[in-house]
């Protein structure tokens, strides 16, 4: 019995230690001193020393007991060693805080990363994003490349802002601590030998990239292309951006101007209004519109609550418990039967109102998780999660099922969410796991790590993939996506317009092109720029295009 | 011959291998790690010959003079005070970038640890018993009163707290007398009224703790705590505290004084919370340094960035930047610990305090006599406490208070009563001394 006692208060410190490790923040002291409390009176209450009756005389029995409790605070004291030195290690060494007389930071980092020469981040091909260049006196500095992908590396101002991007994601492999053979890496460190940090190839294509934010222009918005059978991306682009060069601070004779030049711009950027710091592809959140009617097709096909071929009535207008869903996509106001397929091509709201209040709450819910929706992306970039309503029971309203149906609702979905959706489609229902960074090699060009291409995860399956893929070739071929039509390839797409709270609303496309298979897949979406059709559109066919032409098929 | 052979004592030889190669290695790390060579000889690491010497002749003369007491503590020391050693070696650079006045801890340090080391060796050769720490209570009890108030009011003030005596060629920190004073005198008066202490006190109806008996040592205690609460040293109120609570606890078995003692110490914290704006402060430390990051809270957040930066491993002897944290050859010396030896140096270092304490505690279960065990039990107890009060400091723990980590901080007064602790405690395991 006294045996079991202990060993109980034994598991239990252990997981209320568990507990304030992994699930209180660093911050979180009071929070964490209570947990220690916690465990130490377990720790003392299965340590007490028990004694048979009559056994040893007063002074053995509390000077045991004494002994067991110096012994629990030592073990608390290992305790928060181990907190303080492994568990939180990162998170307490990389905490800043700007302050009127400047900003309250680790100093070790500024030294540490001025002494390892940081690796270089590539486009497809070599050509340089951020460049690393090394001095006459031995220490190095960043240069950056074309602006239309520098943002993509993030910024790097260890002694102003930190890091961010793929400068943060792969701040190990950039200083060369992580990617290589784990044991040399090991002795590297341990040994205090000089190293190199390790250079990564991006997936990213310049040129792609660059017609991205010609397209773009002076809009607001984004652009993400992958290929559809690999996940690689080979254009992401948002706009409006900044420029990382100038926050790059690094320590050096030059690091007093150069922290004044980050401070004005970093003042600049961080402006009430100003969004240039969000990375707009994957971070940024919008009402899906119309595009989101891919989710709510394969639903009701994979269910079997509808096929292309079921005929629903569109009579201009639904009432759904009071609240009336107007008609305005119909390519003929005296024709009131419309096949799903059809529905989809002309982006019929009423039809797919209906077919959501027929899938219900729960099914709807059910495949927009199965599309990713509600889960991080895994990328190299910190990503936004994809919600599809706010509120608990948001959608056992009929009249916000039916509203979210159609890409309404309280839906925000991230333009790679969406890039994603296509590529389900173009892909035979398996989502591929995007990514940007291709390759890690060694300054001097010996391959480390190559990154294969990976499933993330299926969201429909073969079946319901084909049939979606003909209703979007079906949506080009004749609906309101027809301009989206590239001679001699095969292009399936899907328009949206989503109201976007005052002002014009957002424009939407995603879209899928290839010889006879899909090949490559986007996203675009224009911040207030009318209706789809002719706002993201034409730059989502004009990538489309030029990701084909590039391949010279 | 063979009778020599027989008292040697070869485990603590055997077990003083280790810190001597410690002493040797460490030395010659840090030295190789600030000249950036591999190049060196002999003369560059005497220091850590000197100290293996020192280390070697004293087992070797505790052999000769036939003494048979413990034999794990002593190397457990050594390993402690070496790495003293070490660290102060490793912060001459950054103690000497500080100015003139600083440049010279290293070589002081040194000093008081060939003192400590001659005052144990003293100890052991010259004073074979102890009758006369227990004979001579109230002297000892009027002496620590005595210093105390000399303190009070012709003490130093450094850092805010008014805890040095100046003494002309040096400077000493009396608490570390008294706390050893205060040991003595409750390990003897507790033996000596043990048979009463234990009894009850009848006030008509009441059943009351024997208050008559208890009386002196409360008054002793509240003058020692009393005073260094003026003085503005907390660390030290806490230690006297402790002592005066596990002691009391030990010789009578009572939990009631142990509840009773913490209720009406939180309470007094409480009190002095409210009165000084400096335990305000700490305490804001220890829950939020962020509060004021280039103030108070600078020294906490460096203290937590070197920690960090150390990780499993360490950054290695001589790699870390302990310039980053202020004052940091006493109370965040740990922190360099972190630092350059990672966590496996510091539960290392806590395991070490651990069997140095577990040793004193098994030789006070050893003793037969009343006076030797709660001798053992309050020496033990000043180690184990001293330890966890600033170790728990930095860690951010507790709210962190002055007191030195034993054997490893800078400060000579510290280093002298430390040893003399081992001395005594080694004296007490004697079997001799014991039957005798």
């Amino acid at each position: 019995m006294r045996l079991f006692v202990r060993a109980v208060a034994l598991v239990a410190a252990a997981l209320v230690v568990a507990y304030g490790f992994f699930v209180l923040d660093q911050e979180q002291q009071v929070e964490w001193l209570g947990v220690v409390a916690v465990a130490f009176f377990l720790l003392v209450l299965a340590l007490w020393p028990s004694f048979p009756a009559g056994g040893g005389n007063s002074f053995e029995r509390s000077l045991t007991r004494t002994a067991s409790v110096v012994f629990a605070v030592f073990v608390l004291v290992s305790v928060q060693l181990v907190h303080l030195q492994v568990v939180d290690a990162d998170e307490i060494g990389s905490r800043t805080m700007p302050t009127a007389e400047g900003t309250v930071m680790d100093p070790r980092q500024a030294i540490v990363s001025a002494r390892v020469a940081r690796g270089r981040i590539l486009a497809a091909g070599g050509e340089p994003i951020a460049d690393t260049v090394i001095n006459p006196d031995g220490t190095w500095r960043r240069e950056y490349g074309d602006p239309a992908a520098t943002y993509l590396a993030g910024f790097y101002s260890p002694l102003a802002y930190g890091l961010s991007g793929l400068e943060q994601t792969y701040n190990a492999y950039l200083r060369g601590e992580e990617g290589g053979n784990p044991f040399t890496e090991w002795l590297d460190g341990i040994l205090h030998r000089e190293r190199r940090g390790y250079d990564l190839e991006l997936s990213i294509d310049l040129d792609l990239q660059r017609r991205a934010h010609e397209l773009l222009g002076d809009q607001s918005g984004a652009v993400v292309l992958m290929d559809a059978k690999t996940g690689a991306v080979l254009a992401m682009a948002g706009s409006p951006t900044y420029d990382p060069a100038r926050l790059y601070t690094n320590a050096g004779p030059d690091s007093d101007a150069q922290i004044q030049a980050a401070e004005a711009y970093w003042a600049e950027l961080t402006q009430p209004g100003s969004s240039a710091l969000l990375t707009r592809p994957t971070q940024g959140l919008y009402a899906p519109g119309s595009v989101f009617k891919t989710v709510t097709a394969a639903a009701a096909i994979e269910t079997g609550v509808a096929a292309p071929d079921t005929v629903y009535r569109d009579e201009g207008a639904l009432t759904v418990d009071g609240r009336v869903i107007p008609e305005e996509n119909r390519p003929d106001p005296n024709r009131v039967s419309y096949t799903l397929d059809e529905a989809y091509a002309w982006s019929l709201n009423v039809v797919y109102a209906q077919v959501g209040l027929q899938l219900g709450a729960e099914r709807l819910k059910q495949y927009a998780t199965r599309f990713g929706f509600e889960q991080e992306i895994p990328f190299d970039l910190p990503v936004a999660v994809s919600q599809i309503s706010q509120d608990e029971g948001f959608l056992n309203n009929r009249a916000a099922l039916a509203d979210t149906a159609f890409g309404q609702g309280q839906l925000f979905v991230t333009p790679l969410q969406m890039a994603l959706v296509a590529d389900a489609v173009a892909n035979g229902g398996e989502m591929m796991r995007p990514y940007l960074v291709q390759r890690v090699s060694t300054y001097d060009g010996k391959t480390l790590q190559t990154r294969s291409p990976e499933v993330w995860k299926r969201a429909i399956s073969e079946d319901t993939a084909a049939v979606l893929r003909d209703m979007m070739v079906h949506s080009v071929q004749n609906g309101w996506a027809s301009d989206a039509a590239i001679p001699g390839y095969l292009v399936g797409g899907k328009t949206g317009t989503a109201e976007a709270g005052g002002g014009e609303p957002h424009g939407w496309f995603i879209g899928f092109a290839g010889k006879q298979e899909p090949e490559y897949v986007v996203a675009v979406i224009v911040e207030h720029g009318g209706v789809g059709g002719t706002s993201a559109l034409p730059i989502g066919r004009e990538m489309l295009r030029a990701a084909l032409e590039r391949s010279g098929e | 011959m063979l009778a020599a052979l027989r008292r040697f004592r070869f485990t603590e030889f055997q077990l003083l291998v280790v810190p001597s190669l410690m002493a040797i290695v460490g030395l010659l790390t840090i030295f190789l790690t600030r000249t950036g060579t591999v190049e060196w000889t002999w003369r560059d690491i005497w220091v850590s010959l000197a100290y293996v010497a020192m280390l070697i002749g004293i087992s070797a003369w505790l052999s000769i003079s036939g003494f048979k007491g413990d034999q794990v503590l002593f190397p457990i020391v050594a390993m402690l005070a070496g790495l003293g050693l070490l660290m102060t070696q490793r912060l001459q650079p950054v103690l000497e970038a500080r100015g003139a006045a600083w440049a010279r801890l290293p070589e002081r340090q040194l000093i008081y640890l060939a003192m400590g080391l001659v005052l144990f060796w003293g100890m052991m050769t010259f004073v074979r018993q102890l009758d006369w720490l227990r004979r001579y209570k109230y002297t000892w009890a009027f002496a620590g009163v005595l210093l105390m108030v000399i303190t009070f009011m012709f003490g130093q003030e450094i850092n805010g707290a008014r805890q040095w005596l100046d003494l002309g060629i040096v400077t000493i920190q009396p608490d570390e007398i008294v706390k050893l004073i205060l040991v003595v005198f409750l390990a003897a008066y507790l033996d000596d009224h043990r048979a009463a202490i234990n009894t009850v006190w009848r006030v008509g109806p009441l059943n009351l703790p024997p208050i008559p008996y208890l009386l002196p040592m409360v008054l002793m205690w509240l003058i020692a705590v009393g005073t260094v609460v003026l003085q503005n040293n907390l660390g030290s109120a806490l230690l006297f505290f402790g002592i005066f609570l596990v002691m009391l606890y030990v010789a009578t078995g009572r939990t009631l004084y142990v509840v009773v003692g913490s209720a009406s110490f939180a309470a007094a914290v409480y009190v002095a919370y409210q009165l000084f704006g400096r335990i305000a402060d700490r305490v804001q430390n220890w829950i939020n340094p962020w509060v004021d990051p280039w103030g108070t809270g600078l020294q906490p957040i460096q203290s937590d960035y070197a920690m960090a930066a150390g990780g499993l491993f360490g950054t290695g002897l001589g790699h870390g930047y302990p310039q980053f944290i202020p004052v940091v050859e006493t109370d965040y010396i740990f922190a360099v610990i972190g630092e350059e030896l990672g966590l496996l140096g510091t539960i290392g270092v806590l395991c070490l305090y651990l069997l140095l304490i577990g040793r004193g505690y098994l030789i006070a279960l050893r003793a037969e006599d009343g006076f030797a065990r709660l001798l053992a039990t309050g020496l033990t107890t000043i180690i184990a406490l001293q330890t966890l009060i600033i170790v728990g400091g930095v860690v951010r723990l507790i709210p962190l208070t002055g007191v030195t980590l034993p054997f490893i901080s800078a400060g000579g007064s510290s280093l002298l009563a430390n040893f003399i602790i081992v001395a005594l405690l080694l004296r007490t395991s004697d079997p001799e001394w014991r039957r005798g």
